[in-house]
């Protein structure tokens, strides 16, 4: 088992250090590239698609021009503004490679499991006893061996494991991967179904199904819901959400998080528009009255 | 409880109330200068009327000036206090023996060392002059003569100081207890918690009112005993020590004036240590420990900068209280990581029962307190850099490869190291040999020495070798940027071939000036010291391992030894228009590193990363000490998660084998913002370097720097 984890690779978005809201104590977060849903309010735009894309923070560049004499397909265009064109550029990172400011990027790198489990590793003396490890993305369970081997090889190394999942995955990976899991970060974006179709693309109903099984297999889970103003702030959804926590045997709570609009500007490195939506951000007493609905149920809130 | 005194928290938050109102108030006016003026009214004694001053020798002199300042200084009893005495001079402030002759001080005074409070403690004052007695029949007729007198003569002006308190007290009612305790202490042992107090600020008020600033070192460990009497026989409750011992904090505030001076109005190296292991390795935290953390959690007090000693089985309760009380910001609480210092102190050949008691100077730098002479010579390391190994620019350097670079740079180092020990070496007397080295007699300094073990009973000074250990150390700084550059020219030059070192250093000449992509390339393609990459790491480790060895093999050549220390405090600022443009991407002008932290805007892999970098070095040989700084955002430490984020941090901090780390909680905005309305912040505390200061006392370039280092 341990020689296929040297093997099998993983796609990173990014590796954050010393996160404090990724689960339980200090943590080093994992995002993993490629998500099966598509929320309209997608915080992290850049993981959605599964393949390298190369990201371009125009503030970033000096107009040195080195990355047109690189590259291949004749895809950077500099009027009448900065851009990228996306049809033809292969993210095959020249330019990034060239680029002296690293205005361009390639989003994507690729490591093993052991690799990452050497930079998870390096936290080790800050992690104490209820820190460790989160992989979260996009959708960490899409890369299944990979992240299977990774969670293998954190357990075997002793670092606790969380995952934060959309539950969307295939229900063998899930199977495989609840001994490995510490602590699922389970989104329950929406309770209602079209709701839920209309904004992430995809029915809630197997993301539930996914949640009962794991729950059925032991699986420790902290539900998480985005608090989207005017989209899943209402009161069925909370009681929803709080009678999906008691009805679960391993679920330890339920945590909001306020919608922000800082992942809109990210969207423009991938030459998308900024989808950030002011409109969306909770205020402050939506945030409480969440809060308090799911925690008249007795359920704990995170 | 409600209050009408605030005080104020950078983090926004709101700080508990445990004292008494009247104790707030005295609190709430010291920290509003009151007292701090009131000690500007007197700024010294004038020694003009003494006949035949001139005439006599320097230790005369000298015995006449703490004379007069024993006799005339201001008395002054603060409304309300609980214990009395006061440095009521306004030219100690400015670390001088506040007395005149021609309307210049005639003396310099001391710092950078931690006095034997423990024996004015555990013997009284009494106890001292009978030692000095003794050493006065001991040494008459011989050249230690004179100092032995001078040491009678000062000991006799501090119980004419201490006979003027009690003057001024007897017989109001309002202040009996003061004078009741003053009637024991300090030359007798205390018997209690509150005459314990009031005898280590009587005694520390006395020295400071001479014009010296001396730690006071282990508080917790000098106090707890009494306390931890007194509550089982019932005598005191934890609430009324809490009190008395705020009156001590407080009346530490007393020189606090506003007045701008630069670096800020809160450094005189009034340190204080808390917890950690004693002489037989069993851990000290008491009630104590926790009502200081109390204290300044209440009043926000940062003139004592404040270290804990932590080590690996450092108990929860006390890291939390720690956690919380730092969270609060304006950097009052710095940590120690107590089993690398304890490693150091045996490495350099402390036994271990002595290392044990370890407290510091003024800053970090680690001494045995009531025993140590400390001095330290700081240089920075990229001007030598700069202007040595690669010749200032101008010239024709090359080397074959990086490591024949490096060997060059090592051996410029070193001599830079040795310069400072020849200097040194002018202490002793012409033919002074390797071992039968002879002290050249010092600036009179018999204030401090009497409370040095070693200096009564040899005859010797503080300055003339007095003390039990003697160390001058060499501080090196600017090591990040140094570090940074040389590992940006391996890279460049040496690894990927991408520039000749003549073609980079001819860039660097010009500043960078039309070499943007070049600039931004090392800038943006390297990883630099502070974001745990292996080898730009290593090579700080390795460059600091070699400093270290530089300044041990000078050893064993007087009498003095030469710990390696890290340090900029603020001299990063005066540097940083002197220095030309690094290899590493900075211009000339442009912010520089402090102390053994990143250079501000390198760091991007956030806190841990920054402290494993730290920790790759081996700290235990940098006995003087390599200060970490981290600048926490206030978000980010906020709720549960921020405490046990900030607990993370030191227990990771102490696991890793560092030294000493003074984290900072304060956001640029806020900083800004006090800025332009300081009337709004005049109790906002920053931490500086070693001390920590009134954000609004510190002039336009220092606030500068400190924003530009919460920024990144």
């Amino acid at each position: 088992m341990s020689k296929m984890s040297i093997e099998t690779k993983l796609r990173v978005t990014e590796i954050q250090r010393f996160c404090m809201h990724d689960g339980p104590g200090v943590r080093t977060t994992v995002f993993l590239k490629g998500c099966p849903l598509r929320c309209a309010w997608c915080h992290n735009p850049e993981a959605q698609m599964a393949e390298p894309e190369l990201l371009l923070n125009a503030a970033r560049c000096i107009g040195c021009l080195v990355c047109v004499s690189v590259c291949p397909s004749g895809a950077q265009a500099f009027a009448p503004v900065r851009t990228v064109d996306r049809d033809t550029c292969r993210a095959c990172g020249a330019c990034s490679e060239a680029c002296p400011t690293a205005a361009l990027e390639i989003c994507g790198r690729e490591y093993t499991a052991d690799e990452l489990a050497d930079v998870i590793e390096r936290d080790r003396a800050f992690y104490g006893e209820r820190g460790g490890v989160t992989l979260s993305g996009g959708e960490p369970l899409l890369q299944g061996e990979g992240t299977l081997a990774l969670l293998r090889e954190c357990r075997e190394r002793g670092i606790p494991t969380a995952v934060e999942t959309c539950g969307f995955a295939d229900p063998s990976v899930i199977e495989a991967a609840v001994p490995h899991v510490d602590l699922f970060l389970w989104d329950v974006k929406d309770t209602d179904d079209v709701r839920h179709k209309r904004y992430t693309g995809v029915s809630c109903a197997r993301i539930i199904e996914n949640l009962r099984r794991a729950d059925s297999l032991g699986a420790k889970t902290r539900l998480r819901c985005i608090l989207v103003k005017g989209v899943n702030t209402d009161a069925a959804h909370y009681r929803a959400l709080a009678e999906l926590a008691v009805s679960l045997a391993g679920c330890e709570g339920v945590e909001f998080i306020p919608y922000h609009a800082y992942g809109g500007s990210k969207a423009t490195l991938l030459g998308l528009p900024d989808n950030g939506n002011a409109a969306w951000i909770p205020e402050k007493e939506d945030v409480t009255a969440a809060r308090a609905a799911v925690a008249s149920h007795g359920i704990k809130v995170y | 409880m409600k209050s009408s005194f605030d005080f104020y928290a950078p983090n926004g938050g709101v700080r508990p109330v445990r004292l008494c109102e009247d104790t707030r108030r005295f609190a709430y006016d010291s920290l509003n200068r009151r007292y701090g003026l009131d000690t500007l009214e007197v700024m010294c004694v004038d020694m003009d009327g003494e006949k035949n001053f001139e005439s006599l020798s320097p230790l005369e002199k000298y015995d006449l000036c703490i004379r007069a300042i024993a006799e005339r200084a201001p008395i002054r009893i603060c409304e309300g206090e609980r214990i009395s005495g006061a440095a009521t001079l306004g030219r100690a402030i400015s670390h001088v023996v506040p007395a005149d002759f021609g309307g210049e001080a005639v003396f310099g005074s001391i710092s950078h060392l931690t006095t034997d409070f423990e024996s004015v403690l555990r013997f009284g004052v009494n106890d001292i002059k009978r030692r000095a007695l003794e050493a006065l029949e001991l040494h008459r007729g011989t050249e230690r003569e004179a100092f032995a007198r001078s040491c009678v003569s000062c000991l006799e002006s501090f119980g004419i100081w201490h006979g003027r308190y009690l003057d001024a007290l007897r017989g109001r009612p309002e202040y009996a207890k003061n004078y009741e305790n003053l009637c024991r202490v300090p030359f007798e042992p205390p018997r209690n918690f509150y005459e314990a107090v009031q005898s280590l600020w009587f005694t520390f008020a006395f020295i400071r009112l001479c014009g010296n600033w001396p730690g006071i070192g282990r508080i917790d460990c000098l106090l707890g005993d009494y306390l931890k009497n007194d509550l089982s026989d019932g005598r005191l409750t934890l609430d009324e020590a809490r009190e008395i011992l705020a009156h001590f904090f407080i009346k530490g505030c007393e020189w606090i004036n506003g007045t701008v001076v630069g670096s800020g109005d809160a450094q005189h190296y009034q340190n204080i240590v808390l917890a950690g292991v004693d002489e037989n390795g069993e851990e000290i935290t008491n009630e104590v420990t926790y009502l200081v953390l109390d204290i300044l959690e209440e009043l926000g007090i940062s003139d004592f900068p404040t270290t804990v000693r932590v080590n690996r089985c450092t108990d929860e309760r006390l890291l939390r209280r720690v956690a919380e009380v730092m969270r609060y910001g304006g950097g009052i609480l710095a940590v120690y990581g107590e089993d690398t210092v304890l490693d150091a102190l045996v490495k350099s050949g402390y036994p271990l029962r002595e290392a044990r008691k370890f407290a510091n100077d003024g800053c970090w730098e680690v001494q045995i307190p009531g025993k140590t002479f400390f001095i330290y010579s700081p240089f920075d390391s990229l001007h030598i850099l700069q202007e040595k190994t690669l010749q200032g620019y101008d010239g024709t350097v090359s080397f074959a490869d990086f490591e024949e670079l490096y060997q060059k740079y090592v051996s410029d180092l070193h001599a830079t190291v040795e310069k400072i020990f020849l200097r040194r070496l002018s202490q002793f007397e012409e033919g002074a040999s390797a071992n039968g080295w002879k002290w050249k007699a010092q600036t009179p300094c018999t204030v401090v020495s009497l409370f040095e073990q070693g200096c009564i009973e040899k005859g010797l000074s503080y300055l003339e070798g007095g003390p039990i250990y003697n160390l001058h150390s060499p501080h090196i700084g600017g090591l990040a940027d140094t570090v940074n550059s040389l590992y940006a020219i391996k890279r460049l030059v040496f690894d990927e071939k991408k520039l000749t070192l003549g073609e980079l250093l001819e860039i660097l000449k010009n500043n960078w000036g039309g070499a943007e992509p070049w600039r931004q390339y090392v800038l943006n393609r390297y990883t630099y010291y502070g974001n745990d990459s292996d080898e730009v790491d290593l090579l700080a480790a390795r460059l600091l391992s070699d400093f270290a060895d530089s300044c041990a093999s000078f050893n064993g050549k007087c009498g003095y030894t030469f710990p390696a220390g890290v340090s900029t405090f603020g001299r990063q600022l005066e540097w940083s228009s002197k220095r030309a443009a690094t290899p590493s991407g900075r211009r000339v002008g442009e912010v520089l590193a402090a102390n053994c932290s990143p250079t501000p805007g390198s760091d991007r892999a956030g806190a841990t990363a920054i402290i494993r970098s730290y920790c790759r070095a081996d700290h235990t040989k940098l006995l003087s000490g390599a200060a970490l700084d981290i600048r926490l955002l206030p978000s980010s430490v906020e709720g549960e998660d921020g405490l046990e984020a900030l607990i993370a941090l030191i227990r990771g901090f102490v696991e890793l084998g560092g030294f000493f780390m003074q984290p900072d909680v304060a956001d640029a905005s806020l900083l800004r913002e006090a800025q332009e309305h300081p009337e709004n912040y005049t109790t906002l505390s920053v931490r500086v370097s070693g001390w920590n200061a009134r954000f609004v006392t510190l002039d336009r370039r220092w606030q500068d720097m400190i924003i530009e280092q919460n920024e990144h």
